[in-house]
């Protein structure tokens, strides 16, 4: 039952710094969704579902009332306070239409962190409880520390260098100079800047780690079918995956699995849904909470082993259209706009329209690997139609 | 000991599933009644077979570095005269899959390393709010 469904139409509002938006965040959401349905060339009274990820504060009731939407057919969310629901919200919706719950179901994530405070940013009380005795206590908190950690024994098991968590952050930089739509357009990045930039938590630089910006993005997932009668060329969804292995969900880095970005059996599953290998992917985008994570998600979703990631993404393997594996085209979450990863979900269909400002040639497959190190991981996969 | 962080840097809320680890005085470990399978931290539910009673299994309180990172960045804010300071996973030497978080309290920020052979210390805090004696366990490089 893979690829059923497919991408009809994207949209997204302005991207700002944090705090920057004149808009709220439930206008932003409004915005981009229009402009996704608008693109599609339906009208907002067609839709008849929702998905989104991370605790939406946007939820359903609003939207279908400010939206004008005659039915909620569909309205659900993966678990998940992290990144790791981002293809898996795309995936849910693809299920749920290939199964013939709603017709055009509008995928979102929006965000005004000005409006509504910050992530990551929590400060303890005099006591915490649960889980958090064992990590708070010692002060750490934030997503920053618990990847740093990952990633400190990520190096140490396979010698991976600083130099290789750069080329993440320098390639989403170079990416973001060739898209007037990203934070950091105009804005280059050097080797020896992101070197002698601050330390946040060691093994991360300033550049290692995620800006916060507000804005909102959106698609619209229809029947392969009535995708092709729409406006666009429609972007098939080949398939989805969630995954996390045995006791990989056991807390505060106890699992057997550790360190991983919890993507082994989301790589595993994919490709045999699809029934494809990483070779046949043409261009890939992936999370970027932290560099570190995004080298662990690329070998774990299999495109080299651990001990091989130094090299594969050395020397341009990653950066610019003519790489091996390009990826985060436009920017990602680093350089274009950290929209929670939405912003990858739309790059990644632009890539198979063929109309991406880093734009790959003759792309037949199209990877969104979603925010590694947070669980369960999930990744989502493009196809020409 | 003095405290690593801060004084007024939060304390855990002691309950059933962390008592024994933040009173104790010694790194224990829940241990499943039924199947005597080790796991940390505490659970409700025994990860191997879905037991529900545990006890505790006292360790020796030595162990390696497993990972660590040092925190540069204040989050929040008010621990930037905290900063630099060093958290570290060590994995137990009488149970290596036991890997428990804490502070590395003896050693600068720069000499911190994967491997490291370290010992369990505890700094007492009398919570007066919650009238228990806290003995937070940390780590110290071994000399």
């Amino acid at each position: 039952m893979q690829g059923q469904s497919a991408i009809a139409g994207i949209g997204e509002t302005t991207y700002y710094k944090r705090g920057q938006s004149p808009k709220s965040e439930f206008q932003l959401a409004i915005e981009a969704i229009t402009k996704a349905v608008e693109d599609a060339g339906l009208e907002l009274k067609d839709i008849d579902g929702l998905s989104s990820y991370m605790e939406s504060r946007n939820d359903p009731a609003r939207l279908s009332a400010a939206l004008g939407m005659k039915n909620v057919a569909f309205a659900a969310q993966p678990w998940g306070d992290g990144g790791n629901g981002l293809a898996a919200s795309v995936g849910i919706a693809d299920a749920a239409v290939s199964a013939g719950y709603a017709k055009n179901i509008v995928v979102f994530r929006a965000l005004a962190q000005g409006q509504f405070g910050r992530f990551g940013q929590s400060k303890p009380a005099t006591h915490v409880s649960g889980n958090d005795t064992f990590s708070a206590v010692y002060g750490m908190l934030s997503p920053a520390h618990n990847c740093a950690i990952q990633t400190t024994r990520f190096m140490h098991e396979y010698g991976v260098t600083q130099d290789s968590l750069a080329e993440i952050a320098l390639t989403a930089n170079a990416h973001a100079q060739l898209n007037p739509r990203a934070l950091r357009y105009g804005k280059p990045l050097t080797r020896e800047e992101y070197h002698a930039s601050r330390w946040i938590t060691k093994p991360f630089h300033i550049y290692d780690c995620c800006p916060e910006n507000d804005g909102a993005a959106a698609i619209v997932i229809t029947s392969r079918e009535r995708a092709r009668d729409l406006k666009q060329t429609p972007v098939p969804i080949l398939a989805a995956a969630q995954g996390l292995g045995l006791r990989d969900g056991a807390p505060l880095h106890n699992g057997p699995g550790f360190p991983t970005s919890f993507n082994r059996e989301v790589g595993q599953q994919i490709w045999q849904r699809a029934g494809i290998t990483p070779k046949d992917v043409q261009v890939a985008q992936f999370y970027e909470n932290f560099t570190g994570p995004v080298l662990m998600a690329i070998a774990e979703m299999g495109f080299c082993e651990p001990e091989e990631i130094n090299e594969f993404v050395a020397n341009g393997n990653i950066q610019g259209p003519d790489a091996k594996l390009p990826i985060n085209t436009s920017g990602g979450n680093l350089a274009e706009c950290y929209m929670h990863g939405f912003e990858l979900i739309n790059e990644a269909v632009r890539q198979v329209r063929g109309d991406s400002t880093c734009q790959v040639a003759d792309v037949q497959h199209s990877l969104v690997v979603s925010g590694p190190g947070y669980r369960p991981g999930s990744a989502v996969l493009f196809s020409k139609d | 000991m003095q405290r690593y962080m801060p004084d007024w840097w939060a304390l855990p809320a002691i309950d059933d599933n962390n008592r024994e680890f933040f009173t104790s005085g010694k790194i224990v470990i829940q241990a499943c009644k039924s199947c005597e399978t080790l796991q940390h931290p505490p659970e409700d539910v025994c990860h191997a077979c879905q037991g529900t009673t545990f006890n505790w299994r006292a360790c020796s309180g030595e162990g390696v570095v497993y990972s660590h990172t040092v925190v540069e960045h204040p989050i929040p804010a008010a621990l930037k005269e905290r900063v630099p300071y060093i958290v570290v996973v060590v994995s137990l030497d009488d149970h290596p899959q036991i890997r428990v978080l804490g502070n590395l309290v003896n050693i600068d920020p720069e000499k911190v390393e994967v491997g490291q052979p370290v010992h369990a210390v505890f700094e007492t805090i009398e919570d007066k709010e919650n009238d228990v004696t806290l003995k937070i366990p940390q780590w110290a490089v071994v000399n």
